[in-house]
């Protein structure tokens, strides 16, 4: 069977760094095809390469058999590839038809809008989609934005459809409808490349080519393959799949949020009236897909967003409404979701990040100036503890990879021995190595009394660390399970806002 | 950006070496243009280039005079440096300038009758706490009602304009034996000390220079600096760790503006002896663009401002030898500037050739 896609050693270089590295793979009508591979493997580059959005250096580029030379996207449509991105690019305030309809070539000089919904109608039908095309984009949920973006594709008649990190934003409901839809776009031989780090889906593929460090390291059957062995080739080791927790020996309640209220950039609330407690000793997973206002419910517990409403008591004192110095010196750390947007300074150097928030503090002066001796000291320290990849410690935080950055951050808030540790999307983005260490962290910390509050939007992660899951949607806690009772199909359905689902709910107690 | 067969790409860390070249081709080329220029106006180049570089440093007094200028070059310098570290942008300094000045003349008039030594002590503190206040009043806006800081500070600096119109014209401090806008002369005694005897070169050049230094010292070696870098760099992430950014912004354009009241005491009690609106040639705004071309490092603003003082003699004496016209001279200085801020920022770019099949 002529492969309906296939590179022969495509290779991609930015500056030095040789992001595709000779990859030659193909894809085959009617099959899902994964690309895996860590943050970096070049599966990004790879799709971008194939949708013209980057020129290759070398190698070459077959559709159907006949050599192409893709310049552009423009030209990628034309040859019927169409790409969903991570981050849609939808113009929110326009409806589903306008969106799908612009910079296509089916209208002339008047907006003729009728036969196009006939079109996208029919698409719809087709794949059994319920949506309103007169609905404004902004109006939809994330699940139907994603699929306006696939729509896109298909109006243009595109045949071989490239998905990058799909189901990242979408709840394991909007997961699954999104691989029926998939299953009826490859029966009827259309091509899906699929690129995902998470193992559950791709072991929902046909096959899998594994990328690492811009070069592939084959191409697998997944019927025939394991997740530790795709694990193992994406990583280059054997890993541990199985992470050693110790039974929870948690103590009392010591922070305890009631009736917490507070509104999002927009002026909308964003937190409904939370409730929530967490006993020394205990890992509280909150579960939900990011954007149900876990964000604002972070920022207001270290102090950074006003409570309309509500009560924060830390140890019996009242924080809430107090300034984020307070809480900090009280024993708060706190690991923020956007790691160079809110954790760290990228234009100061690793040393005057690690010192960020304790500047002030009496170790690290010295007659009234800062103590760079023991600033140095104290940041050795940290590259050591926390195995920091910098090339020094004078090093500018923007050039560290996401996974040192973010153990920067870890190293400094660790270090403040805090009572409470928030941890906000800890391991978006990082690699399965730093993700393990930060897991053994995490619980150490736990195991020596500490309490820790963080929000995942992975939930094979919290199954493995929380004691305790606590599902969040639009703002409220919709229920609370001791991990060992949880049942990942009653949370996917809460995440999804469907409440009255069975299961033990929480006591507040101060 | 691709231009045919290049692209221009940001570069990744500035070199060095870059730096010093593009300088040099920022030399070269305003030296063509001004060449040109001049040229097509009659003027014999040679002699013109020449006499440019006698009035900036030929003589031991031409030297003076050039520190002398810079004087408040360096100070403006220093307090657009301080805001701008912080991403404050403080266009005011004029204002805070003058407000120095009056400020500083108020307390020449309460303490007249002290010794020199007091006179002068009292005069430097209240410029530093007039054009604090003044810039702080900007920092306040912005903190507590996010006003812009760009439209209150230039707002700011025709107020105060008019405020120091009145005193002289209509109010207290007008000079009752002539017709023009200023006070009258002050006495020796509030003079500014030479220094080293050196006639001209005032204390102002001496504060300036420690000033620098001080401004230095505190933005990377104090805990308050690092939090006004911190808050240029990431306003978001330093409020997240505690930094109380809005306290911090009205200390920032507290000194900031301190700094720019010293230069307008400077020019009252080092230059000219008497308040009057020509203490300043617009020397709040060249501050700022002194303090772009040292890339907000005050070591370079002190050579920036030492070289744009010889560039402004050295124009005087062009006139004077010459007759060209003023505009032509503004004109030279302002082809020189435009060519050092481009490639203040060409260096932060690079051009790639584009290969073949890319």
């Amino acid at each position: 069977m002529e492969a309906s896609i296939r590179t022969v050693n495509l290779t991609k270089k930015f500056h030095q760094v040789v992001a595709n590295d000779a990859v030659s793979f193909d894809v085959l009508p009617g099959e899902i095809h994964c690309l895996l591979g860590e943050n970096g493997a070049g599966k990004s580059t790879l799709a971008e390469c194939l949708y013209g959005f980057y020129k290759p250096d070398k190698g070459q580029i077959f559709i159907d058999g006949k050599e192409v030379d893709i310049s552009s996207p423009a030209e990628a449509i034309g040859y019927g590839i169409g790409m969903v991105h991570q981050h849609f690019v939808l113009v929110s305030s326009l409806s589903v038809l306008e969106n799908i309809v612009v910079g296509t070539k089916s209208q002339g000089l008047l907006l003729d809008l009728r036969a196009a919904e006939k079109k996208i109608k029919s698409l719809c039908d087709y794949y059994n989609v319920e949506l309103d095309l007169h609905a404004k984009v902004w109006q939809l949920p994330v699940g139907q934005q994603q699929w306006v973006e696939i729509l896109k594709t298909l109006y243009v008649g595109a045949q071989i459809l490239i998905l990058d990190e799909p189901t990242a934003v979408l709840t394991p409901e909007e997961s699954k409808m999104l691989f029926k839809i998939l299953q009826l776009m490859t029966d009827d031989n259309m091509s899906v490349i699929l690129i995902s780090h998470k193992l559950n889906e791709v072991l929902q593929s046909d096959r899998v080519t594994i990328l690492r460090k811009g070069k592939k390291v084959a191409t697998v059957t997944t019927a025939e393959s394991s997740k530790e062995e795709l694990t193992s080739k994406m990583v280059g080791r054997e890993i541990n799949a199985t992470l050693e927790k110790k039974p929870m020996k948690a103590g009392k309640h010591f922070l305890a949020i009631k009736n917490l209220k507070a509104k999002n950039d927009r002026g909308q609330e964003a937190l409904k009236g939370f409730d929530l407690t967490v006993r020394t000793g205990e890992i509280v997973g909150i579960a939900g897909v990011a954007g149900n206002g876990q964000k604002e419910l972070f920022e207001t517990l270290i102090g950074v967003r006003k409570a309309t409403e509500g009560e924060i008591y830390l140890n019996g004192v009242d924080i809430v409404n107090r300034d984020p110095k307070y809480i900090q010196k009280l024993g708060v750390a706190f690991i923020p979701e956007d790691r160079f947007a809110e954790g760290l300074v990228s234009d100061f150097t690793v040393e005057e990040n690690l010192i960020l928030g304790n500047h002030c503090d009496k170790k690290f002066k010295k007659n009234g100036f800062l103590n760079f001796k023991e600033i140095l000291v104290f940041a050795k320290e940290c590259i050591n503890k926390f195995d920091i990849q910098t090339p020094s410690e004078k090093t500018l935080t923007r050039t560290l990879s996401g996974g040192n950055a973010q153990k920067v951050i870890v190293a400094r808030e660790f270090a403040q021995n805090a009572q409470l540790t928030l941890a906000n999307q800890p391991s978006r983005g990082l690699d399965v190595g730093v993700i393990e260490y930060m897991h053994q962290m995490l619980l150490k910390k736990r195991d020596e009394k500490g309490g820790i509050l963080m929000a995942s939007e992975d939930l094979e992660e919290l199954f493995n660390i929380a004691d305790t899951i606590v599902v969040m949607h639009d703002g409220q806690i919709m229920g609370s399970f001791p991990v060992a009772e949880a049942d990942i199909n009653t949370i996917g359905l809460l995440m999804a806002g469907h409440a009255d689902q069975p299961g033990p709910s929480q006591q507040v107690d101060t | 950006m691709i231009f045919g067969r290049f692209k221009i790409e940001p570069r990744l860390e500035p070199k060095l070496s870059w730096q010093i070249v593009s300088i040099l081709l920022a030399v070269m080329m305003s030296a063509i243009v001004c060449a040109i220029m001049l040229n097509s106006a009659g003027v014999d180049v040679g002699k013109a280039f020449y006499l440019i570089f006698e009035g900036a440093f030929g003589t031991w007094k031409a030297v003076i005079k050039t520190l002398v200028k810079a004087t408040p070059l360096i100070l403006t310098g220093l307090a657009v440096t301080v805001a701008f570290r912080a991403k404050i942008w403080n266009i005011g300094a004029e204002g805070q300038l003058f407000a120095g000045a009056i400020t500083s003349y108020w307390a020449y008039t309460m303490f007249q009758g002290a010794p020199s030594f007091i006179l002068i002590v009292m005069v430097i503190l209240s410029a530093s706490i007039g054009g604090a206040l003044y810039g702080g009043l900007a920092g306040y806006l912005k903190a507590k009602f996010s006003v812009n800081e760009v439209l209150s500070t230039v707002m700011l600096n025709y107020i105060i304009r008019y405020v120091l119109s009145f005193l002289l014209i209509s109010g207290p401090w007008r000079d009752p034996s002539s017709f023009y806008q200023q006070s009258s002369r002050i006495i020796q005694a509030a003079k500014y000390p030479m220094l080293f005897g050196i006639s001209r070169l005032h204390m102002g050049f001496a504060i300036a220079l420690v000033l620098a230094l001080v401004v230095y010292l505190f933005l990377t070696r104090t805990s308050l600096g690092y939090e006004i870098r911190s808050i240029g760099f990431n306003p978001k992430a330093s409020r997240f760790k505690g930094i109380n950014v809005d306290r911090t912004i009205i200390i920032v354009m507290m000194i900031s503006g301190g700094i720019a009241g010293l230069a307008g005491a400077g020019e009252l009690f080092g230059v000219h002896y008497r308040l009057k609106p020509d203490i300043s040639h617009g020397f709040g705004f060249l501050g700022i663009i002194i303090a772009m071309l040292a890339a907000l490092h005050p070591f370079g603003v002190i050579l920036a401002a030492t070289l744009f003082g010889g560039l402004v003699n050295g124009g005087i004496r062009l006139q004077v030898f010459t007759g060209i016209p003023t505009a032509m001279i503004s004109s030279i200085q302002a082809i020189i500037l435009l060519f050092f801020l481009t490639a203040a920022v060409l260096t932060r770019f690079e051009i790639r050739r584009v290969k073949a099949n890319e």
